[in-house]
C-alpha cells in the first residue's frame, strides 16, 4: 500500500548536509500494525513524515497506492493525508477553543461524521466528556480524543508518532490499544522508542541514524500476531 | 417536557457546531477576548474618520444652507453706478430667456450669523409689504409667530433657524446702534418669528431707504420653477459678466464654496490618508501577532491534511468578518455620535451638521480596504513557507 524505495531525507544544517533517514526501503501492508523502533534521534519521526507524505523523499521514493508522493503536489498530498490517513502526534494536539466532539470532526465535516465523532468517543471511553474544552480534559484523556479524531472517515493508515510519550506507561499502553483496537481495517504506522508500547505490532522495523538496522534491509520482529 | 425541549435545544446546537467547527465565526466568537479588541481598533477608527470629515464637512454645508435662500431668487445689483438699476430690470425684462414670476426691487442691509467658524455676513433685505409676502410664500415661511414689520418703521421678521442662531426673540434688536457687527442708526426690533427652515432676515424697504447707506436699489428675479430659476441664473452669469453688475445665484455660491474649500479638502485628504496608513501598519502587526499565537492550530490543521488554500480562505473569512463587522460597527457609532453632537451641540444654535453625510462615511472606506489588503498580506506571507512540521515535531511551539 505504501512503499519506500531507497528513500532519503537530508536537512541543511548551517550549510552542512543531515541525513535524517538513509536509503529506507519499507512496505506497509494492508491491515497491519507497523512498529518502527529506535532511539532519540534515529530519524524515526522523519520516516514517518516521509510515508505518510509531510515530506517529500530528497532521493528515492515513497509511494502510495502505486503513486508516487513526489509527483503529487501540495494540495494532492493534503488531500491524500485528509482522506486516507489519519495522525496522532507526540503532544496531544487539540484546538483550545472547541470541544472534543469539535475537535474530532476537524479531520472531516458534515452531520455524519458528528455521529460517527460521537460513536467513537464513546467507543473510547469519553462519551461523557465529549463536550468538554480540552483544558477540562487530562493528558490521557486529550490523546484519547485525539485517537478519536485520527480514527474519524476511517482512513486507509493511521500514523502514530511516539503517541505515549507524553503520558505515563499505564496510559500509554491504553492509548496504544485502543489505537489498535478501533482501527478497523486499516493499517497502523507507529512510531516508538519504547519497546513495550509495541506488544501489539505485527511487524517491528528498528531504525538506527536514519538508516534501517541490518543494512538497508528492514528488521522484521516476529510478534506472533 | 421543558427540560426536554432544552435537551433538545443544546443537542442541536452542538450538533451544529460540531459539524462546522472551523467556521470562521467558530473562532471569532470563542475568542471574543481577542477579537473584539481588532473590531474595536477598527470601530474607532471609523467613528474618528467619520466624525472629523462630518464636523469638517459641516462648513460648507452650513454656507449651503444658511443662503439657501438663494436658490429661489436671482439678485442682480448695480455696480459702480447706483442709478443703472432701472436699465438692468429694463435687460431683464427684454431679454430673460424664462418667464419671470415676478421682478422685485428691494434694498438691502447686512447682519451677522454665528456658525462654528465664526461670524458669517448676512442680508437683511428690505422689501415692499406686498413683495414681503410673496417672499415669505416662496420661503415656505407663510406661517408667521407675531406680524410683518410695518412700512417705514425700524422693525424686522427673522425665521426660525435665525432666531434660534441669534437667540432672537420677539421684542429683541435685530440691529442696533451700539452693535457695530449688526449696525443700523436705530433699534430694530424683532416683530415677527417666521416658522420656515429657510434663513431669512427682512425688514420694510421703507425704513432701509431712510436710514441705510449706501442708497442702492437691486433686483429679485423670481422664475416660476427650480429649473426655469436655475436656467434664469445662468443666463445671468453670462448677460451680465464684464458689466457694471454684480449676479448673486445660488450656483455661483455653490461653485466658490467648493473652490473655497478644495484645498481644505486636499488637506484632509493628506490627514485622512496618513491616518489610514498608521491604523493600516498597526491593524498589521495586530493581525501579525493574532495569527502568531495561531501557528499551532495551523500546523495541525496542515499536518491533518487541509491545504494552505483552504487555510488562507478560512483566514481571509475571518479577517473579513472583523474588518466589515467593526467597519459597521463604527458606521453606527459614527451615526450616532453625530445625532448627539447634533441635538446637543449644533441645533441649539441653528449650526449645520448632516449625521448621514455621505461624504463622511465615503471617507471610511479605506480603512476597511487597506486593513483587509494588510491582514491577507501578512497571512499569505506566514503561509507562504509555513512547514506544519515544524508544529507538530514542537519546533515552532
Amino acid at each position: 500500500m505504501i512503499q519506500a524505495r531507497g528513500a532519503s531525507l537530508v536537512y541543511y544544517d548551517h550549510g552542512r548536509e543531515v541525513f535524517a533517514c538513509r536509503n529506507v526501503d519499507l512496505e506497509v501492508r494492508p491491515g497491519e500494525f507497523l512498529g518502527i523502533l529506535g532511539p532519540s534521534g534515529s530519524g524515526k519521526s522523519s520516516l514517518l513524515y516521509l510515508l505518510s507524505g509531510l515530506k517529500t523523499p530528497s532521493s528515492g521514493d515513497v509511494a502510495f497506492d502505486g503513486r508516487s508522493v513526489g509527483d503529487l503536489n501540495d494540495e494532492e498530498r493534503s488531500k491524500m493525508r485528509l482522506n486516507d490517513f489519519g495522525f496522532v502526534f507526540q503532544q496531544p494536539f487539540l484546538l483550545g477553543y472547541l470541544t472534543a466532539i469539535e475537535n474530532v470532526t476537524v479531520a472531516t465535516v458534515g452531520k455524519a461524521a458528528y455521529e460517527e465523532a460521537r460513536e467513537l468517543l464513546d467507543r473510547l471511553g469519553m462519551g461523557e466528556k465529549s463536550h468538554r474544552y480540552p483544558h477540562e480534559l487530562s493528558g490521557g484523556e486529550r490523546q484519547r480524543v485525539c485517537v478519536a479524531r485520527a480514527l474519524l472517515g476511517d482512513p486507509m493508515v493511521v500514523f502514530a508518532d511516539e503517541p505515549t510519550a507524553s503520558l505515563d506507561h499505564a496510559n500509554g499502553s491504553q492509548v496504544v490499544h485502543l489505537l489498535n483496537q478501533h482501527r478497523g481495517s486499516g493499517s497502523l504506522v507507529m512510531v516508538t522508542h519504547d519497546p513495550s508500547m509495541l506488544a501489539e505490532a505485527d511487524r517491528i522495523v528498528e531504525l538506527n541514524d536514519g538508516m534501517l538496522a541490518s543494512g538497508h534491509q528492514a528488521t522484521e520482529v516476529a510478534t506472533g500476531h | 417536557m421543558q427540560a426536554e425541549t432544552t435537551l433538545a435545544g443544546a443537542n442541536a446546537k452542538a450538533t451544529k457546531s460540531a459539524s462546522r467547527p472551523l467556521a470562521a465565526y467558530m473562532y471569532l466568537l470563542r475568542n471574543i477576548g481577542k477579537t473584539a479588541p481588532l473590531i474595536a481598533v477598527i470601530t474607532l477608527a471609523v467613528l474618528l474618520v467619520a466624525g472629523i470629515v462630518a464636523l469638517m464637512d459641516s462648513i460648507p454645508y452650513s454656507i449651503r444652507v444658511i443662503y439657501s435662500y438663494s436658490k429661489t431668487a436671482l439678485g442682480i445689483s448695480p455696480r459702480w453706478d447706483p442709478t443703472q438699476t432701472p436699465a438692468l430690470r429694463s435687460v431683464v425684462i427684454k431679454e430673460c430667456p424664462v418667464p419671470i414670476e415676478r421682478l422685485v426691487t428691494c434694498r438691502a442691509s447686512s447682519a451677522q450669523v454665528k456658525s462654528i467658524v465664526g461670524k458669517w455676513p448676512f442680508v437683511v433685505l428690505g422689501l415692499h409689504q406686498n413683495d414681503m409676502l410673496y417672499y415669505l410664500h416662496r420661503l415656505d415661511g407663510d406661517k408667521i409667530v407675531g406680524r410683518l414689520p410695518k412700512p417705514g418703521a425700524a422693525e424686522a421678521l427673522v425665521s426660525e433657524p435665525v432666531a434660534r442662531n441669534r437667540g432672537l426673540k420677539i421684542g429683541s434688536d435685530l440691529l442696533s446702534p451700539t452693535d457695530t457687527d449688526n449696525y443700523s442708526p436705530y433699534h430694530v426690533k424683532v416683530v415677527g418669528i417666521a416658522e420656515t427652515k429657510e434663513w431669512i432676515m427682512v425688514t420694510d424697504i421703507e425704513y432701509l431707504e431712510a436710514n441705510q447707506f449706501p442708497a442702492v436699489n437691486f433686483l429679485l428675479v423670481f422664475a416660476p420653477t427650480p429649473q426655469q430659476q436655475g436656467k434664469l441664473d445662468h443666463w445671468a452669469e453670462k448677460r451680465f459678466k464684464g458689466s457694471h453688475a454684480q449676479i448673486f445665484a445660488y450656483h455661483l455660491l455653490e461653485k466658490d464654496t467648493n473652490d473655497m474649500f478644495k484645498i481644505l479638502y486636499k488637506i484632509l485628504d493628506v490627514v485622512i490618508g496618513t491616518l489610514v496608513l498608521v491604523i493600516t501598519i498597526m491593524m498589521g502587526m495586530l493581525m501579525n501577532i493574532y495569527q502568531s499565537q495561531r501557528l499551532v492550530e495551523f500546523g495541525l490543521l496542515q499536518a491533518l491534511g487541509y491545504t494552505k488554500r483552504q487555510l488562507l480562505r478560512r483566514v481571509t473569512l475571518e479577517a473579513v468578518l472583523v474588518i466589515v463587522g467593526g467597519w459597521v460597527v463604527g458606521l453606527f457609532m459614527a451615526y450616532g455620535l453625530l445625532l448627539v453632537v447634533k441635538a446637543t451641540l449644533m441645533d441649539p444654535s441653528a449650526f449645520s451638521l448632516n449625521p448621514f453625510d455621505p461624504t463622511a462615511y465615503t471617507y471610511t472606506l479605506p480603512i476597511p480596504i487597506a486593513i483587509f489588503a494588510a491582514a491577507v498580506l501578512t497571512v499569505w506571507l506566514r503561509f507562504r513557507n509555513f512547514d506544519p512540521v515544524g508544529v507538530v515535531e514542537r519546533r515552532l511551539v
